[in-house]
């Protein structure tokens, strides 16, 4: 007892420290089990507890979100059927199908009917090709990505004062339809319920990076495909761009685990194919952005990932180039 | 794990390492502490380990050397060995790869150097022994980043007996580590964000007052970093039983930039004035002389800092505003007028000059000065509010960081430390530093956010 008024900070955090390690040790499996995993031995197993407070998970949150084992079931449904290019369409519709009754996203199969489906296929002889066109097209274009798009938004003046902009960062495909972002008079709003409000001609979306290492390439596909299938059900005649996930520099590309180009072109590969080339298009924008070897260029760049507020010049003058105008 | 605001280091290496240097007999803690230190620097750094003990080995039989036969040549070999090895890989991991590096060769070789002219000059009593010399050389809470804290203050080490003086020691040390670990990973890894999200913009489109904003954030990222890591370093010194080592003491609180100096990363101001600057012949010598030797003292400094032109810019800018202070003011400009330019020389010419400090290609630099004082042409794709956004995600920590600068709240700290009220503030402190690297450490999702 002496010792402990001594020295009451060193025993208060002993004890507490103890006590923590004993939680997250008996909960490694249930509660913490996500967590648990994604820490490597060289971290103390207390900070499993903080881990998961930071995401609203306490010891006595109850366990089992069993979303995972869904995740799983869904991509490995879709890696057994992309077998060719042509198809990914129909494959991914069987995959949603498959898994349909886990997701409770309704609307999803027909919403990827509405895509893939024939109802637009009326017009399908029409081929569209990209043209110059100049600012006043994105009067009402909407911009939609994560804090890449935000920058184009702070150092781009001429499409900031023209375009919508529903850019987060750090927002990913999975959370883009449902996070709360958006702010109106009425308080923050998602981008779901501002689509239904607001119509938009072209959509540009730019996602991917945040998420890239989660989840399989097929699962981050099907995910975007949900999100385009759901913007195209609100904005019916809007033009969707998917823009390709922008490239990080060679620095950064060879020396990161997950945050490379190899990653990066893999799922941009599979977004190309989620374009139709009748309401939704692909845009490569990394053409504007790459050295010779298919990395950001260097000098675009400070910190290997975001361009510079001087390059969005690049990114801008890209879109000027590269529109669909229809009629 | 070479780092003290590390998950591993905090719940693992540090109690263990208490608990067996304090099982040790008083005698023999020495050896516990070199082991620990061999340990935890091999942890870190395997390639320099190699560094680390030759360099130990060398200068402790030179050590014995000098002690012995107080011979002038042997003090001059091994301080150029030591300084040779210093800028052989400082050069090497500029110029050729940068993991060369040792780890903390800065700091050990200015101990070893220190070591050998102290014994040259008799300020060390005894002979010390290997197992003194080598613990003194790489101990843990100094190996990394300093206090250069000379072997007089070694060998004032206490040997504590008894449990109760043990505990009150670790006890008070982990209060000062505490709040070292506050200021480190909750203002100084903060400020630092705002930093990059500086680079990131580019130097060349921010606007005037982003820019002086970063010159502040950059400035007081540094002073809680380097202080914050200093408070750790002397808290677990104190949890061992060193004299606590002051090596930041409210240096913007100085009357001008030499006052600035003596209270910022004093352990290397004074390494610098005993010997360098008062070898070279201190104060005692003519006017131009004088100014030779702080030319001198300066350009080491600068180039002790890192090897890139910037440093040494740094250093020659740091010189002129202390020779102008010296030399100056002085007589030829009224009191009350040079005690107002000593101020702002700390206020406002020390940040311009980390800014220096911070950006190693002078096309950025340029860049920067460019906004900073916009006289000479307009930025490119300048966000003018981009300050206003900048505030509002920083401001609160660039609020407490001034705040804290304020030099009546350490001292209150210090004197009132083991109040009730501050051990409950400490391990509320404590907890929530543990809760930010937690979320930090170990998980790059968490981390990278874009």
């Amino acid at each position: 007892m002496k010792l402990i008024k001594t020295c009451p900070l060193l025993f208060g955090v002993i004890i507490t420290a103890i006590l923590i390690s004993v939680i997250s040790f008996a909960l490694k499996g249930t509660v913490y089990k996500d967590y648990a995993a994604s820490g490597n031995i060289d971290t103390p197993i207390l900070a499993t507890f903080f881990k998961a407070a930071s995401d609203g998970v306490y010891p006595w949150t109850k366990a089992g979100k069993a979303d995972t084992e869904q995740v799983e079931g869904i991509s490995e449904s879709i890696i057994e059927t992309d077998r060719g290019d042509g198809e990914i369409d129909t494959l991914t519709l069987e995959a949603i199908d498959e898994i349909e009754s886990g997701t409770g996203v309704d609307e999803s199969i027909i919403s990827a009917n509405d895509i893939s489906g024939d109802d637009i296929s009326g017009n399908s002889e029409e081929v569209y090709e990209f043209t110059e066109v100049d600012d006043d097209y994105f009067t009402d274009a909407l911009f939609i990505g994560d804090s890449r798009t935000v920058g184009l938004s702070e150092y781009c003046e001429e499409l900031d004062s023209r375009a919508t902009f529903y850019s987060k960062i750090s927002l990913t495909i999975y959370d883009a339809m449902n996070t709360e972002f958006i702010k109106t008079d009425n308080g923050k709003i998602t981008v779901e319920q501002a689509l239904s409000e607001n119509q938009f001609s072209k959509i540009y979306i730019m996602l991917g990076l945040n998420e890239i290492g989660t989840g399989t390439p097929e699962t981050f596909c099907k995910a975007y495909k949900t999100v385009i299938d759901r913007i195209r059900e609100l904005q019916p005649d809007a033009i969707i761009y998917i823009q390709s996930i922008m490239h990080v520099t060679e620095k950064k590309s060879s020396s990161d685990e997950y945050f490379n180009n190899e990653n990066i072109n893999i799922r941009n590969n599979a977004l190309s194919e989620l374009a139709d080339n009748k309401t939704v298009f692909y845009l490569d924008m990394n053409e504007a952005v790459d050295d010779e070897n298919g990395n950001l260029l260097a000098e675009l760049s400070f910190d290997d990932v975001h361009l510079k507020a001087s390059s969005y010049e690049r990114w801008h003058q890209y879109l000027l180039a590269n529109a669909i105008v229809k009629e | 794990m070479i780092n003290f605001s590390d998950l591993g280091f905090i719940f693992r290496f540090l109690p263990v390492f208490l608990i067996a240097f304090y099982l040790t007999p008083a005698t023999y803690r020495s050896v516990t502490l070199l082991i620990g230190s061999l340990a935890f620097y091999a942890v870190g750094d395997l390639k320099g380990f190699a560094v680390l003990g030759t360099a130990i080995v060398v200068n402790y039989l030179f050590g014995k050397a000098i002690g012995s036969e107080k011979r002038k040549y042997l003090l001059a070999f091994i301080v150029c060995i030591d300084a040779l090895m210093l800028v052989e890989f400082k050069l090497l991991s500029q110029f050729v790869y940068n993991s060369f590096m040792p780890i903390g060769i800065s700091f050990f070789t200015f101990k070893m150097i220190s070591y050998q002219a102290d014994l040259y000059m008799g300020k060390i009593d005894e002979e010390p022994g290997f197992i003194e010399t080598a613990a003194y050389f790489c101990m843990f809470p100094q190996v990394v980043s300093g206090p250069i804290m000379r072997f007089s203050d070694y060998q004032k080490k206490t040997y504590f007996q008894t449990k109760e003086a043990i505990f009150s020691a670790i006890e008070d040390g982990l209060r000062f580590f505490t709040l070292g670990l506050g200021m480190k990973v909750l203002l100084a890894d903060h400020l630092a964000m705002l930093w990059n999200d500086i680079g990131t913009i580019g130097y060349e489109s921010i606007s005037t007052p982003l820019a002086w904003i970063g010159a502040a954030c950059y400035s007081l990222e540094l002073y809680f970093d380097f202080w914050g890591y200093s408070l750790m370093a002397a808290g677990i010194g104190v949890m061992l039983g060193f004299p606590f080592v002051v090596n930041f003491d409210q240096p913007y609180s100085a009357k001008n930039v030499s006052e600035f100096y003596r209270r910022w990363h004093a352990s290397l101001g004074s390494w610098f004035r005993d010997y360098i600057y008062i070898p070279l012949g201190g104060s005692r010598v003519s006017e131009g002389r004088i100014f030779l030797n702080l030319l001198v003292v300066w350009l080491i400094t600068g180039f002790w800092h890192g090897v890139t032109l910037n440093f040494i810019l740094w250093g020659l800018i740091i010189f002129v505003i202390i020779a102008f202070e010296r030399f100056v003011i002085p007589g030829k400009i009224p009191v009350a007028l040079g005690k107002i330019i000593g101020r702002v020389n700390v206020l406002i010419l020390i940040p311009l000059t980390w800014v220096i400090f911070a950006i190693s290609d002078f096309r950025g630099l340029l860049d920067y000065f460019k906004r900073l004082f916009p006289f000479f042409g307009k930025g490119i794709a300048v966000n003018s509010s981009d300050y206003i956004k900048n505030l509002g995600i920083y401001g609160g920590f660039l609020a407490v960081a001034l705040i804290l600068l304020l030099p009546g709240l350490y001292r209150f700290f210090e004197r009132n430390r083991k109040h009730p009220v501050f051990t409950v503030l400490l391990f509320i402190l404590f907890w929530i530093c543990v809760y930010s690297l937690s979320n930090a450490a170990g998980n790059p999702f968490m981390y990278f956010r874009f």
